[in-house]
């Protein structure tokens, strides 16, 4: 036990960079996944087919398997990006297209005379998707987005294999260094566990708020 | 009828000019951005005869596909582990007596909660500071059935709750023991409608796999494209990308078995397939 007081500093690093992972991989993949759900419906068929081509490249490759692409591939055809920010980058583009289905989801939820009653009212396609659709949307998914927002922060370990210092990493070097892997890898992952479950109580709380009735 | 037509009604002849106009757009963008892409991997050599010149002999395939064999041998292992133990985390977790329930229901949240990569240092650390020291192989498959057993395990603690009461009420009117209707007739019916869950789980065990990487003792699919692109060093790009797209088909294949099961499920017994609110789903969401 006293391992992890020895080198609570760098678990201390460690557990700001996962989070800061977390943090950046959850508003991008919000916002691209959103994105692409909206180019989902579009009517115009190409856009269709990138936002679901994307889905099906982005979700079906494992995600070590873009981090090394990303980190030790694209810089052979010149593409070069900080660690942290490839890393960031790749859980982006993993969760997003786990965000848009999930509100792919939610979007058949939405009751098909809203729908009829929004566009009767004078709202356009984009209207309706802003005022009426979306908000919906996410009302009726925060939990499963709950659950994709706690495989991000599992997900985020990922990048300790192409070397980004955060929790995963910092552990397995001090266990490494230490001779210790029960106590301090046992550590690492209680530090995750109670972010899981701050995180699914927290979504529970949050859901409580956002329902409405139907 | 999808959002798509509910959102936009059906254009008359101005609209569908429109529509037509933004197609055209569209596609002409999408060549744009194909166009700077090829020609930028074309710069930078992704197309050059050199770096592909390994692909032209059977061994580099050979290699490619014994890696690829690894990856599938550990996670039907793995796999196959964790159903078995699945089922009995499952009986615990349906369990009356707290003592046994409680520590079923810790079990799966902690296996949850912690990132396999952790779990795969934890048990290629840990146990041989333990004096069991493995092939890789088997720290692989013992970190991955760890993790999807406590999925599982959920998944048929769902199963046969989701199954009608009169079920068990009736194989304890017939007589059977507690373990007797669990394995005879409660099992094999949560099972049938777990399978599209279960071979969901089957994709996400077999992403897993990948996380060999970090192993370095174990000759997976993407260590062996890393291998051959260090030793023929122009090819590195090339390797990963066949190993990624490798990747691909074959979890593209296995969820649309998965959505064929669920469909044929729901069009022979009229069963709701059951899912998991969590990693489950999100491989099978279709």
């Amino acid at each position: 036990m006293s391992v992890l007081f020895v080198h609570s500093g760098e678990f201390a690093w460690g557990i700001e960079f996962t989070l800061g992972l977390v943090a950046l991989g959850w508003i991008g993949a919000m916002v691209l996944g959103t994105v692409l759900v909206i180019m989902h419906v579009s009517p115009i068929r190409t856009v269709r087919v990138v936002a679901a081509g994307y889905i099906v490249v982005f979700r079906n490759i494992p995600i070590p398997v873009q981090m090394v692409l990303f980190i030790f591939g694209l810089p052979l055809l010149g593409i070069v990006f900080p660690l942290f920010t490839s890393a960031a980058i790749v859980l982006v583009t993993y969760h997003a297209a786990f965000v848009c289905e999930t509100l792919r989801s939610g979007m058949n939820a939405v009751a098909v005379g809203e729908l009829e009653a929004s566009r009767s009212l004078g709202f356009g396609p984009f209207g309706t998707i802003r005022h009426l659709v979306l908000p919906q949307a996410f009302a009726a998914v925060v939990q499963p987005l709950g659950n994709v927002l706690i495989l991000l922060v599992k997900n985020s370990s990922v990048a300790a294999i192409v070397g980004v210092a955060e929790l995963t990493f910092v552990a397995d070097k001090i266990a490494i260094e230490e001779v210790q892997a029960f106590a301090v890898l046992g550590g690492a992952a209680v530090a995750y566990v109670v972010v899981c479950l701050v995180l699914k109580r927290f979504v529970a709380f949050l859901e409580y708020g956002v329902v409405f009735s139907k | 009828m999808n959002t798509t037509t509910l959102l936009f009604e059906v254009p008359g002849p101005r609209g569908r000019r429109r529509n037509r106009l933004f197609e055209m757009v569209s596609w002409t963008i999408l060549a744009g951005v194909t166009y700077i892409v090829m020609r930028t991997l074309d710069k930078n050599g992704a197309f050059d005869a050199a770096a592909w010149s390994p692909f032209g002999q059977w061994g580099v395939w050979r290699q490619l596909g014994l890696g690829l064999l690894n990856n599938v041998r550990a996670a039907v292992v793995g796999m196959l582990l964790s159903m078995i133990l699945g089922c009995f985390l499952g009986w615990g977790l349906l369990s009356k007596r707290k003592l046994v329930r409680y520590p079923c229901r810790v079990f799966t949240d902690v296996f949850n909660g912690i990132p396999v990569l952790l779990l795969l240092f934890f048990t290629s650390l840990a146990l041989p500071s333990w004096g069991l020291s493995l092939p890789d192989f088997w720290f692989l498959v013992i970190t991955l059935s760890l993790y999807s057993t406590a999925v599982v395990g959920d998944l048929v603690r769902a199963g046969v709750q989701a199954l009608p009461r009169g079920e068990s009420e009736a194989a304890a009117a017939l007589g059977f023991s507690g373990f007797q209707s669990m394995w005879l007739i409660l099992l094999p019916q949560a099972l049938r409608m777990m399978s599209p869950a279960l071979v969901s789980q089957m994709v996400i065990v077999f992403k897993g796999t990948t996380l060999a990487f970090v192993l370095g003792g174990y000759f997976d699919l993407l260590r062996a494209a890393t291998v051959l692109g260090a030793y023929y060093s122009r090819s590195l790009l090339q390797a990963q990308g066949i190993a990624a797209i490798a990747f691909m088909l074959i979890n593209i294949a296995l969820s649309q078995l998965a959505s064929a099961i669920d469909r044929r499920e729901k069009q022979r017994y009229g069963v709701q397939a059951v899912t998991l609110e969590g990693n489950v789903l999100q491989a099978s969401a279709d």
